[in-house]
C-alpha cells in the first residue's frame, strides 16, 4: 500500500519524487537531525484519547429547537395545561370540586357570556369548569398510559430481543393482540370487568405495550451484534455499559416517540370508548364532553368547539413534538 | 413457498384458536342469568331455569362446553343461536344481515380512499416541499393526531349544515344517508394511504438506483412510475388486505355515530346485552379476518417484489 502511494506520488509530482529523509532534507535545506527527533515516551500521554465537545443531550436539544412548529405547539400546550390549573382554582370559578357543579335549569345551553365563560351544557352546568377539569383528567390518563406502556414495553422488548427461547411466546402474544381490533378487547373488558379510570389505564397498557416491545426487539436485533458492539465486548466493556451507552441512544428516539404518540392515541381511544358508553361517567374526561355534545352541537356549537379545540391542541402537539424529538434524539441525525 | 404457506396457515389457525378460546372462557365467567331473555328471567322459577340450563349444557364443566363448542363449529359450522338480541335466530343469519350493510359502506369508502389517497401521496412526493405537499401533510397530521370523534363531528357539522345531508342513516334512503358515513370512513384511510405512499416514495427517491436512472436520462415521469411507485407499493401491499378486511367489517365508531345498523352496533349490543353466542361468533369472525389479512398481505408483498422470499430463515419480512 505504502509503496503504491509512493509510486503514484512520484508520477504526479516529479519535483519531490523521493519521500525519504534524504530527499526532504535536500528540498528544505535542513539536516536530517533537525527534521526528525525522537519523542519521549510518556505512559499517560500514550493513553490519552482524542476528546470532542460532543454531548448527546446538548445535540438532541439543539436539533429539537430547530423544529419551529413543534416547539411553538409545545409552548402553547404547556401554557394551556398550566392555565387549566388556574382556571379551576377559586381565582376563576366558585366551584372547588367536580361534584359541586350545580345544574341550573334556566342556564341550559347558555352561549358564552360574562357569567358562563364557556357557556353551559344541556342541564345548565358551567362548561368552563367542566372543560378545564376534563383537560387535566385526560392529560393525566394519557400520561399514565404512555409511561406505563413504554416501561412495560421496553422491559419486555429487551427480554424478547435477548432471550431467544421467549421469541415464540412473544410472537404469539403479538399475533393475538394485533389480529383483533383493540376496541373489541376494550369493549369486552369494559363490560365484563368494569369501566373505571384505573381499569381503563391498565387495559390500555395491556394492549399497547406489545407494539413498543416489538420495536425495541427489532432494535436490539439490529444493534446487538454490530461490529462496534463486538469491538466493545472484546475490549471488555460490561454488558450494562454496552446496553446503556451503545444501544440505548438508538432506542431513546423510539421510546420518546412511543411515549409521545401514546398520548394522542390514548385520548383518541378514550373519546371512542366514551362515545360508545364504555367509560365511567363519574369522572369527566374530554371524551365524555365530546360524546355529550353529539346530540346538541348542531344547534349549540359552543358545546363542541371548546373541548374539540383543546383536544386537538393536545393531540397535535404531542404528535408533532414526538416526531420532532425522535428525529432529534436519533444520534445518526447529529452532526 | 408451498411449505411456507402451509406452515403459516397452521400458525394462523393456532392464533385464531387461542383468541377464540380465551374469549370463550372469559364469557363463561359471567353469571348464567344471561342465558335467559329479560321476560324469561322474571317469569321462570328457579327450578325451571336450572332445567333449561341443564338442557342447554351450560351446567357442564367448562372444558366439556369448550369441546362441544368446537365440535359444533367444526362439524356443522354451527355457532348456536342468538338469545337476547333476537331470540332463537341463528347467529350466522343475524350477522349476515348486518354484514351486508357494513360491507357496502366499507367497500365504497375503501375505493374512494384508494382513489384519492394514493394519487395524493404520489403528488406530494413528486412536488416535495411545495404548497400541495404542505397542505397534504397538514391533513395527514390532523387526521392522525386528532381523535376521530372530533373529525367526524366536524364532517357532521359541515354535511348537515352546509349540504343539508341526512344526519342519520336510514334504510329507506340508503343513497343520500350513507354519504356522511362513507366520507367519515374514508378520511382516515385517505390520510394513511397518502402518508405511507409519500414516505416510501421519498425514501426511495434518494436511493442510488434513481441517481443512475437519472444519469442514464430516464425522464422524471418514467422514474416515478416505473421505479419509485412500484417499489413504494411493496410495503403498501402488505397492509392493504388487513385494511380491506377490517373496513368491510365495519367501524364501531362511525356506525354508532350515524346509527348505521351494521356490524359495529351489533357487537356493542351483543356485548352490552350479554348475548354470548353472538359475541363469540363476532370475535371469531374478526380474528379470522385480521389474521387472514396479515397472511394475504405477506403473500401479496412477495408477489409485488419477487426478491422477498418469505420462506427464508429468520422470517423478518420488513
Amino acid at each position: 500500500m505504502k509503496k503504491n502511494k509512493k509510486m503514484l506520488a512520484g508520477e504526479e509530482t516529479p519535483v519531490v519524487n523521493d519521500i525519504s529523509a534524504e530527499g526532504l532534507a535536500a528540498v528544505t535545506g535542513q539536516s536530517e537531525a533537525e527534521l526528525f527527533s525522537f519523542v519521549e515516551y510518556h505512559p499517560e500521554e500514550a493513553e490519552r484519547i482524542g476528546y470532542s465537545e460532543y454531548s448527546y443531550w446538548k445535540s438532541v436539544w439543539k436539533n429539537f429547537l430547530k423544529k419551529k412548529s413543534a416547539v411553538i405547539m409545545l409552548v402553547v400546550f404547556l401554557a394551556v395545561f398550566i392555565f387549566s390549573f388556574i382556571a379551576i382554582s377559586p381565582l376563576c370559578t366558585k366551584y372547588r370540586h367536580y361534584t359541586e357543579l350545580e345544574s341550573n335549569k334556566k342556564a341550559r345551553f347558555t352561549t358564552p357570556n360574562k357569567d358562563y365563560w364557556f357557556g353551559a351544557d344541556n342541564i345548565g352546568r358551567d362548561y368552563w369548569y367542566q372543560v378545564w377539569y376534563a383537560t387535566q383528567h385526560s392529560v393525566m390518563l394519557a400520561a399514565i398510559v404512555g409511561v406505563g406502556e413504554v416501561v412495560v414495553g421496553v422491559i419486555m422488548g429487551l427480554l424478547w430481543g435477548y432471550v431467544r427461547k421467549l421469541d415464540r411466546i412473544f410472537t404469539e402474544i403479538y399475533n393475538i393482540i394485533y389480529s383483533v381490533p383493540t376496541i373489541i378487547y376494550m369493549t369486552l373488558i369494559a363490560l365484563m370487568i368494569g369501566k373505571t379510570f384505573m381499569i381503563m389505564c391498565v387495559s390500555l397498557i395491556i394492549f399497547n405495550w406489545i407494539y413498543t416491545a416489538k420495536n425495541i426487539r427489532n432494535l436490539v436485533f439490529m444493534y446487538r451484534d454490530r461490529e462496534y458492539n463486538l469491538a466493545s465486548r472484546c475490549l471488555g466493556t460490561k454488558l450494562g455499559t454496552i446496553l446503556l451507552k451503545n444501544i440505548l441512544p438508538y432506542m431513546i428516539s423510539v421510546i420518546i416517540l412511543r411515549m409521545a404518540l401514546a398520548i394522542p392515541q390514548t385520548i383518541g381511544m378514550e373519546t371512542t370508548l366514551a362515545y360508545l358508553g364504555l367509560l365511567d361517567v363519574q369522572e369527566p374526561a374530554l371524551g365524555l364532553l365530546l360524546r355529550n355534545s353529539r346530540e346538541q352541537f348542531a344547534n349549540y356549537p359552543h358545546i363542541l368547539i371548546f373541548p374539540a379545540v383543546i383536544v386537538s391542541l393536545i393531540t397535535v402537539t404531542f404528535y408533532l413534538a414526538g416526531n420532532a424529538f425522535s428525529d432529534a434524539a436519533d444520534p445518526r441525525n447529529h452532526v | 413457498m408451498l411449505k411456507y404457506t402451509i406452515k403459516r396457515l397452521l400458525q394462523s389457525l393456532l392464533t385464531v384458536f387461542i383468541v377464540v378460546t380465551i374469549v370463550f372462557l372469559l364469557l363463561r365467567l359471567m353469571p348464567n342469568d344471561y342465558y335467559f331473555t329479560e321476560d324469561e328471567l322474571i317469569k321462570l322459577t328457579d327450578e325451571q331455569k336450572e332445567d333449561k340450563l341443564r338442557a342447554a349444557g351450560l351446567l357442564d364443566p367448562t372444558l366439556t362446553q369448550l369441546g362441544k363448542f368446537y365440535k359444533n363449529l367444526l362439524t356443522k359450522g354451527d355457532l348456536g343461536t342468538s338469545r337476547r338480541i333476537s331470540n332463537g335466530q341463528p347467529v350466522w343469519e343475524l350477522i349476515g344481515e348486518k354484514f351486508g350493510i357494513s360491507m357496502r359502506l366499507g367497500l365504497i369508502a375503501l375505493g374512494i380512499a384508494l382513489l384519492i389517497g394514493i394519487p395524493m401521496g404520489i403528488l406530494q412526493a413528486r412536488y416535495k416541499n411545495g404548497i400541495f405537499d404542505h397542505l397534504g401533510t397538514a391533513y395527514t397530521i390532523f387526521i392522525n393526531a386528532v381523535p376521530r370523534l372530533v373529525a367526524y363531528s366536524l364532517i357532521y357539522m359541515l354535511g348537515v349544515k352546509l349540504f343539508k345531508l341526512p344526519s342519520m342513516y336510514s334504510i329507506r334512503d340508503p343513497g343520500r344517508s350513507s354519504i356522511l358515513p362513507i366520507v367519515c370512513l374514508a378520511v382516515g384511510s385517505i390520510a394513511s394511504y397518502a402518508l405511507w405512499m409519500r414516505r416510501y416514495m421519498v425514501d426511495d427517491l434518494t436511493k442510488d438506483y434513481i441517481k443512475l436512472a437519472r444519469i442514464k436520462g430516464v425522464s422524471t415521469r418514467g422514474i416515478m412510475f416505473k421505479h419509485v411507485m412500484r417499489n413504494a407499493f411493496v410495503p403498501m401491499a402488505q397492509n392493504l388486505p388487513v385494511t380491506f378486511l377490517l373496513t368491510i367489517g365495519g367501524s364501531l365508531l362511525v356506525e354508532s355515530f350515524f346509527a348505521v345498523p351494521g356490524m359495529g352496533p351489533l357487537l356493542t349490543r351483543a356485548i352490552t346485552r350479554y348475548d354470548t353466542n353472538v359475541v363469540q361468533a363476532l370475535v371469531l369472525l374478526y380474528s379470522v379476518m385480521g389474521i387472514l389479512g396479515m397472511f394475504l398481505g405477506d403473500l401479496l408483498m412477495s408477489v409485488f417484489d419477487p426478491r422477498i422470499r418469505l420462506a427464508g430463515k429468520g422470517g423478518e419480512t420488513r
